[in-house]
């Protein structure tokens, strides 16, 4: 609760609740008990302390160059992602269900990419249309019938979650398990964080997050289809314009394997090599940056120069492992959505432990009807596409744009898929122009890493934070930020 | 190691070394010339630019070379790829694309550098003179080159970081000494006491002025300074010096022993350095000192030119 008698206005100072769930306020002043000594720190720290408190970290990003590009002005301004300093905090029987939920799905997806690629029984039992799955823009013809270094094509995946602003209880809003990006900045968050506000850390016993680098390097090294523990791995970039490049160096530099672009690899009779000073060494294990269609111009696009001419050949020839595997788009299709919990119960025999958001197929008839009717309320995305592009948030267009994207929605159904607006979670977060604190929208982002037989989830994951005031949209293009992450090592 | 990478690491140390090198001729003449009398005002920023490899291209945007506007070229010029700023934002770019290879203090300090140099007011830089921002370039430079000694291991990416920066660091002294000795054999009427100055300001350009004062005393006798920064075993900026860094990276690469060499960049690299080893000065000159730094300078760019077919070329299929 608010200090009494203070002379300067807190950081809290006409903190609204504004009818959502608040994940530090239970009742406007009243803290959830495990934020408590985080909020008395808080509020007994002179806001101008905060305010420089919040410029070093801002230099410390600035200085190590975790900077995305802007192209706008033809330059290529270089812009900081907004950090906000005020961590979100997770309770440990809280984080233990969610962990185990994200684990349940995982091995489900898994279960589907292996089976979707190889038996098709899902389809032979009519548990998902056959023509919704060959319809998916990324479902590869190529991938049937290849067998993947030991059954695992979703090594590293991360799986969205939002919190009912009503309710609070964690839902799945989509799967990411192509190439999710954006683990860097949970790591160096940390790091910033523990810099810049140590003395929030006190109260609390946080679970670490570091050792994300050296289970992933384990995972990709047991890949080597060579035997005699030679592994010789490396990380595939598209290289510095990517807006991801500083994740694919800080991942490369912190397991120790090599960074490496399309240009430095060859393949000759099968086997992938690298080129160095000393000639060509041989590469085992590829944990590729590289979308699907550019990986090689002899199979996908022709015009790629970011892949490797003759990488699926090796691929297919066992000689080298993906991470990765190629074709996963399929499971994380925004219509293929639907039918995970479906997957949940077929492949593993479990009711699936984490929500997800009622989801209209456009492709259905019925479903179809339902959302051209009721458009100004639902949320229509585009099924292959991700980062929210292709995106109608019916409460928050005006006529014109839902008139244009029922257009769009009639001329391709099977692209669209529909799902009521489900208002997410706030978290305070500092806002630079009204100098206080108010409440923001998040969402988290949880990072998974599967060897075949455990998941291991990085406790916590990336909190993305829409920093405008009644913004929802978490995009780092969008005004959105990230924060800390916090899971507690026990119950406060 | 990559050979990509080896490229950029040794892209890196050059330009970083170019920023510096320029940095330091520009400081020292600029405050020279100023005391310099009006009569040799004019005539004397031309030489800066022959230094500096720029003067064709300075022609082709200004009208006339002086304080303010070979100090912006040199400096600030986004369309001079050698500025110092330009040179640092190479060095920065290339450092980017091989940032997992560098340690987290040198990127960190590479990154700095190239923020700091950037927040520099070119106008208000301008009217103020060069020393603030050259300082800041030259200690950049250090920082870097002490950072880089402390924080990564002296392996092969070390030594392509060695090689860069002594071919370039060769190269420039190769060129400030021929410039300055040049200026002076077409102007025999400068010789003499005024030139004192001019002399002076060389060896301050490459941080020998002290040096030389401990070894020769008083006396600031071109031919002596030219025997300090070809000849010197010892001097960090000396070309044999430099060349001898040069090849000690070369054989730690490809682990040759001395007398030998594995490779054309190995060899030409010992031919020049047995050159700088056993010739004296006088002979030097007696030869000319002009077309012997030529000579030199043809060589450290055919060096350059072997390094890359060695260690950075390959075919477009295996």
């Amino acid at each position: 609760m608010p200090a009494s008698g203070q002379k300067t206005p807190s950081l809290f100072a006409n903190y609204d609740l504004g009818g959502f769930f608040d994940e530090m306020f239970e009742a406007p002043g009243v803290p959830r008990p495990h934020y408590a000594k985080l909020f008395q720190t808080l509020a007994s720290l002179d806001p101008k302390q905060f305010v420089e408190r919040r410029k070093i970290a801002d230099l410390s990003f600035l200085l190590q160059g975790i900077t995305f590009t802007v192209y706008s002005d033809g330059a290529g301004a270089e812009r900081l992602f907004p950090f906000d300093l005020i961590p979100r905090i997770i309770p440990h029987v809280e984080w233990q269900r969610v962990e185990r939920g994200l684990a349940q799905r995982v091995v489900a997806l898994n279960h589907f990419l292996q089976d979707i690629y190889g038996a098709q029984r899902i389809l032979a039992d009519k548990r998902i249309p056959r023509s919704l799955v060959y319809s998916c823009k990324h479902f590869y013809r190529e991938m049937v019938g290849l067998s993947v270094p030991r059954g695992i094509y979703s090594h590293i995946s991360g799986i969205d979650l939002i919190r009912d602003s009503k309710s609070g209880e964690y839902l799945v809003l989509e799967d990411n398990v192509r190439t999710p990006s954006g683990v860097s900045y949970v790591l160096e968050n940390r790091l910033i964080m523990t810099r810049t506000l140590p003395e929030a850390f006190e109260a609390y016993g946080v679970l670490p997050v570091n050792h994300y680098p050296t289970e992933l390097c384990r995972i990709l090294r047991s890949l080597s289809p060579r035997g005699g523990g030679q592994a010789e791995a490396v990380l595939l970039t598209p290289g510095i314009y990517n807006s991801a490049y500083f994740e694919h160096s800080f991942l490369a530099q912190q397991m120790g394997i090599e960074l490496v672009e399309g240009r430095d690899l060859i393949v000759d009779d099968t086997v992938v090599y690298m080129k160095t000073i000393h000639g060509l060494r041989r590469v085992d294990v590829i944990y590729r940056r590289v979308d699907d269609d550019f990986l090689d111009a002899l199979v996908f696009r022709s015009d790629s120069l970011m892949g490797v001419p003759g990488l699926m050949g090796a691929y297919r020839a066992g000689n080298v492992a993906l991470a990765n595997a190629v074709g996963n788009g399929v499971a994380d299709d925004k219509a293929v959505y639907a039918y995970v919990p479906d997957f949940i119960r077929y492949y593993l025999g479990e009711e699936p432990i984490l929500g997800s958001v009622p989801t209209y197929l456009c492709s259905r008839g019925s479903d179809l009807s339902y959302v051209l009717d009721h458009l100004p309320e639902l949320v229509v995305k585009a099924v292959g596409e991700s980062g929210g592009y292709g995106m109608l948030i019916g409460p928050a267009s005006d006529k014109a744009t839902i008139a244009q994207f029922r257009e769009r929605v009639l001329a391709d159904p099977r692209n669209y898929i529909a799902q009521p607006l489900i208002g997410l979670s706030r978290v305070p977060s500092y806002d630079s122009t009204l100098e206080r604190v108010g409440g923001r929208h998040v969402d988290l982002r949880p990072y998974c890493l599967y060897d075949g037989e455990n998941v291991t989830v990085v406790p916590g994951g990336l909190t993305r934070v829409a920093l405008r005031e009644g913004s929802v949209v978490v995009n780092s293009s969008q005004g959105g930020g990230s924060k800390d992450t916090w899971v507690l090592r026990e119950e406060v | 190691m990559l050979s990509r990478i080896a490229d950029s690491l040794f892209w890196l140390s050059r330009y970083m070394e170019r920023a510096e090198d320029t940095a330091r001729i520009l400081d020292v003449n600029y405050h020279m010339l100023l005391e310099e009398s009006d009569r040799f005002y004019r005539l004397r920023w031309d030489p800066l630019l022959v230094m500096a490899g720029e003067e064709a291209r300075f022609r082709t945007l200004y009208d006339e070379a002086n304080a303010h506007t070979v100090f912006e070229f040199l400096a600030f010029r986004q369309d001079n790829p050698n500025s110092i700023l330009q040179c640092i934002a190479k060095a920065r770019e290339n450092a980017r694309t091989i940032r997992d290879r560098l340690s987290r203090e040198m990127w960190e300090d590479i990154n700095g550098l190239y923020h700091a140099v950037n927040e520099f007011d070119t106008r208000r830089e301008l009217a103020a003179g060069p020393h603030r921002f050259c300082d800041l370039v030259k200690f950049g430079a250090h920082r870097f080159h002490g950072v880089t000694d402390a924080t990564v291991p002296h392996d092969e990416g070390w030594q392509f970081l060695r090689i860069g920066c002594h071919l370039e660091r060769a190269e420039m002294t190769a060129r400030l000494v021929d410039v300055q000795y040049q200026y002076l054999f077409e102007n025999p009427q400068l010789a003499g006491q005024a030139d004192n100055h001019q002399w002076m300001a060389v060896l301050k350009s490459v941080g020998a002025y002290e040096a030389y004062r401990r070894k020769y005393y008083a006396q600031i006798e071109p031919q002596h300074v030219a025997d300090m920064l070809i000849l010197h075993p010892l001097h960090p900026r000396s070309i044999r010096f430099s060349i001898t860094e040069v090849q000690s990276g070369l054989r730690a690469l490809s682990n040759t022993l001395p007398g030998s060499y594995s490779n054309e960049a190995e060899r030409q690299t010992g031919k020049v350095l047995e050159a700088l080893r056993y010739d004296r000065i006088e002979e030097i000159f007696q030869r000319g000192l002009h077309a012997y730094l030529s000579d030199l300078l043809g060589s450290s760019l055919c060096i350059g030119e072997q390094i890359a077919r060695t260690y950075f070329y390959y075919k477009a299929s295996a």
